[in-house]
């Protein structure tokens, strides 16, 4: 044993004097996590810039009859739903007075979407008419796709409210004059119509969509998680491969450099020898994941859960690592062929298992598709311990990667046997 | 007594169609004696030192080295002796003493007798004062002697050293040839291979020379320049007609073989260069050359391989 430590500690000594090495295996981790950190809105939650919105409100109140309440402004609505406070993070709306004045913010770069509220809107909503026409209109800048997006589904929101107001009108109308009282049809159908949008403006009626995350074991609720966290958790997987690829890389160097003979000479098994090279490996990418995991928590404030469940997860990335980067090793031939094929089976890995995209798919393909990889289900496994999730919520994001790795490891030992026979 | 006996060795690579680098190699090796196999690149040395390390499975034959089979007991001959090879293997970013405490552990001291083998060795390949500094900034010499230096630390039986000296400077190899000796004054037993004549026969007890996988020769210095007999080596450098001209002097009396030799000479061996001398002049002189240079060696292992191969043996 210790035979395979001295080889082991040998090899985490050359990696702490190569620091080109320790960048790529350590910084570059943090440093993109932080990049795409940052883009996505800081570490603690997932949000985007709000989106700039010109509004111009050409509408106006339809003026009733006798006592009957003046109807409200349907365009008002519609402004007042976009300035809502639920909304502020999203959007950014500043009234424009002219249809002009609108479109040239959006033409000028200053808004990503202007949208034109046209003066017939309630006049329509609350007319008896069942084949009149309005459409508000939205005038986007072609590149600003995502904010254009979010401003026609906010819209649409309220135009469904009010195609709802207005179908309750029609039917109310329908209900007078079957009751023979034609005369208050027309009132009827508009205070139908007010009553509807005065719900829309309040919110949900009766009936409401109840939010609940999914239960932890314990009966513990799921927490929201900070991008960041995500980010670094696909990172460190990722680099924890190229890590593991670069200390067990060291086998083809040695060959070349006729240290690996040499030690074939001395009394040191050659199975003493492939064990002291894994755990080197092993140890490698242990002391990389402790060490992103720590600066994780110093740097980006990650929670990242409870020390029990993160603990094992380490441990099982680093073996999947380690047996994955022997296993690569162990079918090439050379350096050059280890840095490109190496690269090209850790990136479509990464590709495939969610490193770049998350986990966040769930019920889709690529979500299948994810599971067939050791690092997809080690994400599905950092997903859960940064939402709060203990050991019993990662059983088996823990099983599925240790079976990949013993299937690597075997991969590898059976590979290294009949090269070095 | 024998402490390494070879018998007909035998190493195929790829076989069936594969280069037979070892062709049936039969040799023993004394206790305490320095027994050289001397021969050109490519004649199947390193690739012999390869199987009796245990490093290669010999196609054919068996070794036995201090008692133990190479092909049965790896493990006890692989405790039994101690390798240099022919490139320096090592760690270049770690230093000397560190470089020694590691290989002390693959070859499995610990605690005191480690530390205290290491210290000697150091004294002994004379690297105390640098023993801190890391191997990339030694030279050549000073890492060819940590490179030995490895194969001593656990005290080895046999010590095989192959080509040791290649690529060094003359203060170097001189140094490395004194130690080799001293080694061999403490009572070690080592087995060497070189394809410097000079080197082989300063050293060695006995000689084994080989050329293509097989043993031609084995023996003494004296008993293999015996071979030879009492010729003289000698080289001849002429304005022109070289082809012609070693014709002709193959042809005169006293003259046992000529050849050209890489570097454009002609190559003599002769049974008494006082009275063969004058003859190789008058036949030039009679073709219309003229001799421009001219050595006379006396027998040595040199000539001993021209005069087995019909080639010489290059340096």
């Amino acid at each position: 044993m210790s035979r395979v430590l001295a080889i082991a500690f040998k090899d985490l000594r050359s990696t702490a004097r190569n620091i080109p090495a320790l960048a790529m295996m350590l910084a570059a981790p943090l440093a993109l996590s932080a990049l795409l950190g940052f883009a996505f809105g800081g570490g603690n939650g997932f949000s985007i810039a709000a989106t700039k919105v010109a509004v111009v409100n050409l509408d106006r109140s339809v003026p009733t009859a006798g006592a009957q309440p003046a109807q409200p402004a349907a365009g008002q609505t519609v402004v007042g739903i976009m300035n809502s406070k639920d909304l502020k993070d999203i959007l950014a709306v500043t009234s424009k007075p002219t249809v002009a004045a609108a479109r040239k913010s959006v033409d000028d770069g200053k808004s990503a979407v202007a949208v034109i509220v046209p003066a017939d809107l309630s006049k329509v909503l609350f007319g008896t008419n069942a084949t009149a026409r309005s459409a508000i209109e939205l005038y986007q800048n072609p590149t600003q796709t995502v904010g254009a997006a979010i401003t026609q589904s906010v819209v649409g929101q309220s135009l469904l409210a009010f195609n709802g107001a207005r179908a309750a009108a029609v039917a109310a109308q329908s209900l007078a004059l079957s009751a023979g009282n034609g005369a208050r049809a027309g009132a009827l159908a508009g205070a139908a119509a007010a009553a509807y949008v005065h719900q829309s403006e309040r919110g949900s009626g009766g009936l409401t969509v109840a939010q609940r995350p999914p239960e932890l074991t314990g009966g513990k609720k799921s927490k929201d998680i900070g991008v960041t966290g995500l980010v670094l958790a696909g990172m460190m997987v990722f680099f924890m491969f190229f890590g593991a690829s670069n200390v067990a890389r060291t086998i083809l160097d040695e060959e070349r450099a006729g240290t690996l003979p040499r030690l074939f000479t001395t009394p040191t098994s050659r199975q003493l020898i492939l064990g002291g090279k894994f755990t080197s490996t092993f140890l490698t990418v242990l002391v990389q994941a402790i060490v992103l995991v720590v600066a994780g928590r110093l740097f980006f404030s990650i929670q990242w859960g409870a020390l029990s469940a993160v603990s094992l997860l380490i441990l099982v990335a680093a073996a999947v690592a380690a047996s994955l980067g022997l296993m690569v090793i162990s079918l090439v031939r050379t350096p050059a062929q280890a840095g490109a094929i190496g690269g090209g089976v850790y990136l479509v890995l990464a590709l495939l298992g969610g490193n770049f995209a998350g986990t966040a798919q769930s019920g889709t393909t690529y979500a299948t598709v994810q599971r067939l990889t050791p690092n997809g289900w080690l994400l599905v496994g950092w997903n859960s311990t940064l939402r709060g999730g203990g050991v019993g919520d990662i059983v088996l994001p823990l099983l599925v990667p240790l079976a990949f790795a013993i299937v690597f490891f075997a991969i590898a030992v059976l590979r290294f046997r009949r090269r070095f026979a | 007594m024998a402490i390494v006996e070879v018998m007909e060795l035998r190493k195929q690579y790829d076989p069936p169609k594969g280069v037979l680098a070892v062709d049936g190699v039969s040799f023993e090796i004394a206790e305490g004696e320095i027994f050289s196999l001397l021969g050109p690149n490519g004649a199947g040395k390193s690739t012999t030192i390869s199987m009796l390390s245990c490093l290669l499975r010999p196609s054919g034959g068996d070794a036995r080295v201090a008692g133990h089979s190479v092909v049965n007991e790896a493990q006890a001959v692989k405790e039994a002796i101690g390798v240099v090879p022919q490139d320096v293997a090592l760690y270049p970013d770690m230093s000397a003493r560190e470089n020694l405490v590691f290989w002390g552990k693959m070859y499995g001291l610990r605690g005191e007798e480690l530390t205290r083998r290491v210290d000697e060795v150091l004294e002994l390949i004379t690297l105390v004062d640098r023993q801190k500094d890391r191997l990339e900034k030694f030279s050549g010499g000073m890492k060819r002697r940590v490179n030995i230096g490895v194969a001593l630390l656990h005290k080895p039986r046999v010590l095989y050293l192959d080509e040791p000296t290649v690529g060094i400077d003359p203060q170097s190899r001189r140094s490395i040839l004194d130690g080799i000796l001293a080694l061999r004054d403490q009572g070690m037993t080592i087995l060497y291979t070189t394809h410097y004549m000079a080197e082989a026969q300063e050293l060695s007890d006995r000689v084994g020379i080989v050329d293509h996988g097989k043993m031609i020769a084995v023996g003494t210095n004296e008993e293999l320049v015996d071979i030879v007999g009492a010729e003289a080596h000698v080289v001849l450098s002429i304005d022109h007609y070289l082809e012609g001209m070693v014709q002709r002097w193959s042809a005169v009396k006293g003259v046992t073989k000529a050849m050209i030799d890489e570097e454009q000479h002609a190559v003599l061996l002769v049974q008494d260069a006082n009275e063969v001398l004058p003859r190789l002049f008058e036949a030039a002189a009679a073709a219309g050359s003229r001799i421009t240079e001219v050595s006379v060696t006396e027998p040595n292992l040199e000539m001993v391989f021209l005069h087995l191969t019909g080639r010489a043996l290059r340096e």
